[in-house]
């Protein structure tokens, strides 16, 4: 059963990757755009970013899904279960992208930059030998647990009919009563996932000089 | 059109009130999970640890909704009969345990070797040395990152509503199915978790003022 189950699962694990890898990078991305907003000198601005996250920091995830997913869809405009779990999951985790940038640049500071200047680098010098292998330091570790939550909340959209790995495991299930085996499958390959993930992010750590 | 939602805050409020108790047991129980899978991690022996480790990884590892689905289709088989109820809450808090479990290992970890040199100086061991020196000191450190952990468990137990708990998010569908008004509705529940959660960072903000430095 172990192996009937694995292939079915494994139709489900391209649109877990698809929808993983599209919230990692649009998060990185709305990250962004919100930090710039938090740290501007436009006051309405940055009440405005500090609100945002809040809003999006202490309600769910899956509350989230369902009104973009329910909603737009009473409103006329029908929105996929996939894009209406990825709009939600990129709003939620941009927020949480933005906090881990400001965490980063406020701890390595405008100080760091002018100690460079200062030794007579160039800003660009100063920038790469300076900012960036404290930052990256600073910002990986929670990057790395920020990612894995992603992929972990993938399931969620599971409960719009979005056929991921969840869905397909709860169909088998439905058909074939094996729950065990199925259930073995599934968590075995989100341990693997997340795994993954987290190996790549220390990969990375080492590539990019933040690991002594 | 708000009119929808005020219609039904009564009803929103009652799902309110079960997330909340669902919350306060969930966060009772993690902790005390958390704590022994902590020591177990840190002190125990190699099978205690081995234990620990598998327990944790295995929780941090997978999506909190498959854990949901495990309990409701599996326990049946083995035949224990629980209902959605003492099924979801289980599951939440030994989900949630993992995480607590790192915020006190962590803590444990923060308190400076030299605090337990100096207990052993004054002549402290085990149980006296913990309770004394390590253990007051590491709760304050622990204050921030343990509601932080609050605050994800209560967002986490509206998962259970998929397996028929009637919390806050259930209530809001079978509100929005009764309406057809979801943007109203689901706005409303997300407000009523904004309000709970957003409490519950003040607290931890008051925690992080408060409590002299370790």
């Amino acid at each position: 059963m172990m192996a009937r189950a694995m292939p079915v699962l494994l139709d489900g694990l391209a649109v877990t990757l698809e929808l993983s890898a599209l919230a990692i990078v649009l998060s990185l991305i709305w990250g962004v755009v919100l930090v710039l907003g938090r740290l501007s000198h436009l006051r309405p601005l940055r009440l405005a970013c500090a609100g945002y996250l809040q809003l999006v920091r202490n309600t769910p995830v899956l509350v989230q899904m369902y009104f973009f997913y329910f909603g737009f869809a009473m409103a006329g405009l029908r929105l996929s279960g996939f894009t209406a779990g990825l709009l939600a999951m990129v709003l939620q985790n941009g927020g949480y992208m933005s906090e881990i940038y400001r965490a980063g640049i406020e701890t390595v500071g405008a100080r760091q930059r002018e100690a460079g200047l200062a030794l007579g680098m160039r800003p660009f010098e100063a920038f790469q030998i300076v900012i960036f292998p404290q930052a990256v330091r600073l910002v990986l570790p929670p990057m790395t647990n920020q990612f894995v939550a992603i992929v972990k909340d993938t399931a969620l959209v599971s409960t719009l009919s979005v056929a991921d790995m969840m869905f397909r495991a709860r169909l088998l299930i439905d058909r074939t009563a094996a729950a065990f085996e199925i259930f073995a499958d599934l968590t075995l390959m989100y341990l693997v996932l997340t795994a993954a993930v987290a190996l790549l992010m220390r990969a990375a750590e080492w590539r990019l000089g933040a690991v002594d | 059109m708000p009119n929808v939602l005020f219609a039904n805050l009564p009803f929103l409020l009652r799902g309110a009130i079960v997330t909340l108790e669902l919350s306060a047991v969930c966060a009772l129980l993690a902790s005390a999970i958390g704590i022994v899978a902590a020591l177990a991690q840190s002190y125990g022996n190699l099978v205690a640890r081995g234990i620990a480790l598998i327990y944790l990884y295995l929780m941090r590892g997978t999506p909190l909704l498959v854990m949901v689905f495990a309990a409701y289709y599996l326990l049946p088989y083995v035949g224990i009969d629980v209902d959605p109820t003492t099924g979801g809450a289980l599951v939440v808090s030994l989900y949630f345990g993992a995480f607590m479990s790192e915020v006190f290992r962590a803590a444990l970890a923060s308190v400076p070797r030299g605090q337990w040199d100096a207990g052993r100086a004054l002549g402290m061991h085990g149980r006296r040395l913990m309770g004394i020196v390590i253990v007051p000191q590491a709760l304050r450190l622990a204050g921030p990152p343990f509601i932080n952990t609050c605050i994800m468990l209560v967002k986490g137990t509206s998962l259970v509503s998929v397996i028929g708990l009637a919390e806050l998010t259930l209530t809001g569908r079978e509100v929005v199915e009764r309406t057809l008004a979801p943007f109203q509705v689901f706005g409303g529940v997300a407000l009523i978790y904004l309000v709970i959660c957003y409490s519950l960072s003040l607290c931890g903000k008051a925690l992080e003022t408060r409590l002299p430095h370790a």
